[in-house]
């Protein structure tokens, strides 16, 4: 909101040089954004907040700045002598629409003489950035921009009838507008129309129709109160933004229409000439009443924790256009009339606002502690930040990105559901609608990026939510979000395996289970999937040559996605000493020549089943083949094992023992052959 | 062979010996006078415990017993020899071994700034007994809008301003009004929900992810973190809510940054304010507080006649950014290790 300082004057004494006064103002709400000087004058750029309509003119800033400097406001006195003639007789209003028009006024002046207007006005209007059109246009852009109540003047001669009607467009309808761009309207949005066709957009902009001409003579002056909600949503719609759809948007003052509309009257009567039919064509002339609050002095104090006098109080909320009364029934509580134009004063609270921001927020003390009390971080912030830890101490770095992805992205890889992933309406980066099911393919991006970039092996990790959509019995539309951590590296299944499993280990999970799985996305045979009890709680694997070259990224890319949520639950963050054996350990190295087929899993299964607790420790060591030796299809798995009694020593019979019953049940049910 | 004889050979062999592996200077030396007298074939030890066969029989168990004795004191003398040409070897370093070249670092990942700015932050105001909370980033109307006492004609339910989501009917004439479902565009909707589920006191902060259709530049991104601050009890002052924005502030920033509050709007709280800090000779934005709106808690069931609170929200980013002299917010969302790593 622009405002002029020499405008500004003529409500009130500016008494503070300017940088005080906008320092003032910033800090009692109006916040300052830059000032200008424009010939002699100085204008002064003020962010208005959305609940402020009564700023939005020369009057609101005025009082505020009186009650700020303890100065009068002067508001100019509205007088003139109107015609013998009733505006009745000419014309009526029809208001069709009243949830878009609570309020429509109309007078009609008639002979008036176009002009350009005096240089007082037309200094006004360009001093904040307004063309000067003729003196009737212009009385109407004043009024506006003094009030804040936007306001319009038809040519009479144009308008077919006798009768205005405020009502919602019909379908197809189409008006041209005085920006000389035809709209088209649908049944949402309020026109203010004549007998045969729509004269204006209500509220956003007049027709060209009936626009004020040099040859005009009589005028209908229209002021009216408009919905925010109405005209919002027709002004996004033909983007057609304009200071008057500004205004209504943020409420105008209901009782103030009629100070407006003989405002406008009598400075186009001033300016132009002509005469003043009699009275007023109004859709509302009963205004409601105004609202009533009950202000507590101890309530203000509890609030804001300081007090504040009684006396400063009354000076604050009368200089803001209450009126205060004591309460009859209760000491130190007042009755404040809340001025019309406040339509954001309706409770106590509010007015508790209004006298600690007059009074000023600098006073307000910055000594006044909360008590202590027990608190901890949460058990799911524990395990997240060992998480990190893990990944950080492998060599991962963090990423961030963003939540919401293209469709290519998002089809790539979804290993966790199958449903479509929700979208957006709008794209928020471009073509980005997709709520991801997965980080795996924002990981993979990243990787690639990277390497386009240089960095070749961009190890990166992530801990964010995925949103899986909601199954179609769910009425909620909310989709599951979870948190997952993904990362990524090149070359090295065991590698990402290995981290995965020192990140079960570190949480102090167990349990895990591993399984092979072909999901999409994934090489055949080099992916698997986690499981903890009946959850599918992880998938990590080696992408599929189709996906990687998706992106310009040198494969092979290993990915791993694991369900952290679901973790945290499981885990044991407060690890319990176990007691270490005084016993000596014995090692075996054992080989066996095994079918291909059989896994690690098979033969770990067997080996633990057997070795029991005396089973300390088992370490895979490797497998190699031996055509010639062996035959076909066979390989031959060289591991050790350590097997400890807490209990006693172990002899060496009792270690044969126990590889004995290992090396007989891998026989008997893997087809092994123990090599010596 | 008298006894007398062969106890002298022995007296000597363990002389010679003991003398012999004294005085060598290397591993050669050593190995030398292990051959010359440990030797299995022909060494000097070996020699003499031959003779022990012509030793009358009564004199044996002297004999043997001295052999042993012998053997022990050289194998001690050669294993004191070995240790110290040992630690005379690693103590000569290579003349070529450069210790000024630079070292083998391991490779160790970074953590996202924006995860340091919340773990400094989340620490900071757990100091303060504010325990963190979370909620969920898509949303419905009544946690992000309507409990917020943001009503349906509020501009802040514009769908220019959030992200709805898409409905199965979507057709391209309705995308100009507002919609249901959404993704949050703050984190206060996470108040909502804790309101709900508890009773005061209540003193908490939320933290995550919001969206606001921003077009992306240096300094927005349709994608930003916010940490929301909620303090509800019996006698909560707009007092207290300086004074902890103050510590804060000292906290985060340092001691000698100011606090100022400026009047602000917004649906949820009332007064609001906007916060600045004076931080390095201006005043810098960092945020929107005030006291919880009494149509807030009447929304959650609780009598604003009785409890009152406070809430603040910062960016997480704004401080994140300020802190570590990053300029362009889209470097935070890049994934690029060239950015990352230098945290």
């Amino acid at each position: 909101m622009l405002v002029s300082w020499k405008w500004l004057s003529r409500y009130v004494d500016l008494t503070l040089p300017h940088d005080a006064l906008v320092d003032r103002l910033s800090l009692s709400g109006l916040n300052h954004e830059g000032s200008q000087q424009v010939g002699d004058n100085t204008v002064i750029d003020l962010e208005v907040t959305s609940n402020r309509g009564d700023c939005l003119g020369h009057i609101g800033v005025a009082r505020e700045i009186a009650v700020l400097t303890e100065q009068r406001l002067k508001i100019p006195t509205v007088e003139y002598q109107p015609s013998s003639q009733s505006v009745a007789q000419e014309l009526s209003v029809d208001n069709q629409f009243i949830e878009a028009c609570p309020r429509f006024t109309a007078r009609v002046i008639r002979g008036v003489t176009i002009a350009p207007s005096p240089s007082w006005m037309q200094e006004a209007l360009q001093s904040i950035g307004i063309t000067p059109i003729n003196n009737v246009v212009d009385v109407t852009n004043y009024v506006m921009m003094e009030t804040g109540q936007p306001l319009h003047a038809f040519d009479r001669s144009q308008i077919k009838g006798d009768k205005l009607i405020v009502r919602a467009a019909t379908k197809g309808e189409q008006l041209e507008a005085i920006d000389h761009r035809t709209y088209d309207l649908v049944t949402s949005d309020c026109v203010i129309a004549d007998e045969s066709q729509p004269l204006s957009i209500a509220g956003i902009m007049g027709g060209s129709t009936s626009e004020v001409t040099d040859s005009t003579t009589d005028l209908i002056i229209e002021v009216a109160l408009f919905t925010p909600l109405v005209i919002r949503r027709t002004a996004r719609r033909l983007k057609l933004h304009s200071p008057s759809s500004f205004r209504f948007e943020r409420r105008t003052d209901p009782v103030g229409v009629d100070w407006v509309s003989r405002r406008a009257c009598q400075l186009i009567t001033q300016l132009a000439g002509g005469h003043i039919d009699d009275g007023i064509l109004d859709s509302q002339p009963e205004p409601s009443p105004p609202t009533v609050v009950a202000l507590r002095h101890d309530r203000m104090t509890k609030c804001l924790g300081r007090e504040i006098a009684t006396s400063q109080m009354q000076r604050i909320l009368s200089g803001l256009g209450c009126s205060i009364a004591p309460n009859e029934n209760a000491e130190n509580v007042h009755q404040c009339t809340v001025p019309s134009w406040r339509h954001d004063l309706t409770r106590e609270i509010d007015l508790i606002e209004e006298v600690a921001r007059i009074d000023g927020y600098d006073q307000i003390p910055e000594d006044s502690p909360i008590p202590i009390i027990p608190s901890s971080k949460r058990v799911f912030d524990v395990a997240v930040s060992r998480a990190r830890t893990v990944l950080t101490s492998a060599g991962f770095s963090e990423a961030m990105t963003p939540s919401v992805v293209t469709e290519d992205l998002d089809r790539l890889v979804s290993p966790w559901s199958e449903i479509d992933a929700l979208q957006t309406r709008t794209a928020m980066l471009v073509g980005s609608k997709r709520l991801r099911r997965s980080l795996i393919p924002s990981l993979v991006q990243s990787r690639a990026a990277n390497f386009a970039s240089a960095s070749v092996h961009a190890n990166l990790f992530e801990i964010a939510h995925v949103y899986l959509p909601p199954v179609a019995s769910d009425q909620s539309g909310l989709p599951t979000e979870r948190y997952h951590l993904g990362f990524i590296a090149g070359d090295a299944f065991f590698d990402i395996k290995g981290i995965a499993e020192t990140l079960f280990q570190r949480l102090g999970i167990s349990g895990l289970s591993v399984q092979p799985s072909d999901i999409n996305g994934f090489a055949r045979g080099g992916c698997v999937t986690l499981h903890l009890d009946d959850d599918l709680i992880g998938v990590m694997g080696v992408l599929s040559r189709d996906v990687i070259a998706s992106f310009k990224c040198p494969g092979p890319v290993t990915v791993a996605e694991v369900w952290l949520d679901a973790m945290v639950e499981r885990a044991q963050l407060v690890p319990q000493q176990q007691p270490v054996s005084p016993f000596p350990a014995i090692s075996r190295d054992i080989n066996l020549v095994l079918p291909e087929s059989v896994r690690w899993i098979q033969l770990a299964t067997i080996i633990r089943a057997e070795g029991g607790d005396r089973l300390t420790d088992l370490a895979y060591q490797e497998t190699y083949r031996n055509q010639k030796q062996d035959g076909d299809d066979r390989k031959r798995i060289l591991f050790s094992m350590q097997l400890q009694s807490h209990h006693e020593t172990l002899s060496g019979d009792d270690a044969d023992a126990i590889v004995n019953r290992i090396v007989d049940r891998c026989e008997s049910e893997l087809n092994a052959v123990l090599k010596r | 062979m008298a006894l007398a004889d062969f106890l002298t050979r022995l007296d000597q062999l363990q002389s010679d010996a003991v003398s012999s592996l004294a005085s060598a200077e290397d591993n050669e030396g050593v190995e030398a006078a292990r051959i010359q007298f440990l030797g299995a074939k022909n060494g000097q030890f070996k020699t003499v415990q031959k003779l022990l066969g012509g030793i009358d029989k009564s004199d044996k168990p002297v004999a043997g017993k001295r052999l042993n004795e012998v053997k022990q004191a050289i194998q001690v003398a050669l294993d004191a020899a070995t240790q110290r040409v040992s630690d005379e070897s690693t103590d000569q370093i290579d003349p070529t071994f450069d210790p000024t070249l630079p070292g083998t670092r391991p490779t160790i990942g970074h953590v996202h700034p924006i995860t340091q700015t919340i773990d400094h932050l989340t620490e900071i105001m757990g100091r303060m007994g504010f325990e963190v909370v979370e909620g969920p980033e898509v949303e419905d109307p009544f946690h992000n809008f309507i409990a917020l006492n943001i009503p349906e004609d509020h501009p802040a339910r514009d769908p220019l301003d959030n992200f709805y989501l898409a409905t199965g009917e979507t057709s391209s004439q309705r995308e100009d009004r507002e919609g249901g479902r959404l993704l949050r565009s703050q984190t206060s909707t996470v108040q909502i929900r804790v309101m709900q589920e508890r009773q005061p006191p209540i003193r908490v902060i939320s933290l995550g992810r919001v969206y606001r259709p921003d077009a992306p530049d240096a300094t927005h991104f349709p994608m930003f973190h916010q940490m929301e601050g909620l303090f509800v009890d019996q006698h909560v002052t707009m007092a207290n809510l300086k004074t902890v924005l103050r510590i804060f502030a000292n906290s985060y920033l340092g001691e000698d940054v100011r606090i100022r509050f400026r009047p602000s709007f917004f649906p949820f709280t009332e007064p609001s304010v906007e916060v600045d800090f004076w931080w390095n000779g201006a005043w810098i934005e960092f945020g929107g507080a005030g006291m919880v709106d009494p149509n807030v808690f009447e929304a959650v069931g609780y009598d604003p006649e009785t409890v009152s609170g406070f809430a603040f929200g910062l960016g997480v980013e704004r401080l994140c950014m300020r802190r570590h002299g990053i300029t362009d917010i889209r470097d935070l969302y890049s994934g690029d290790l060239r950015f990352l790593q230098q945290f």
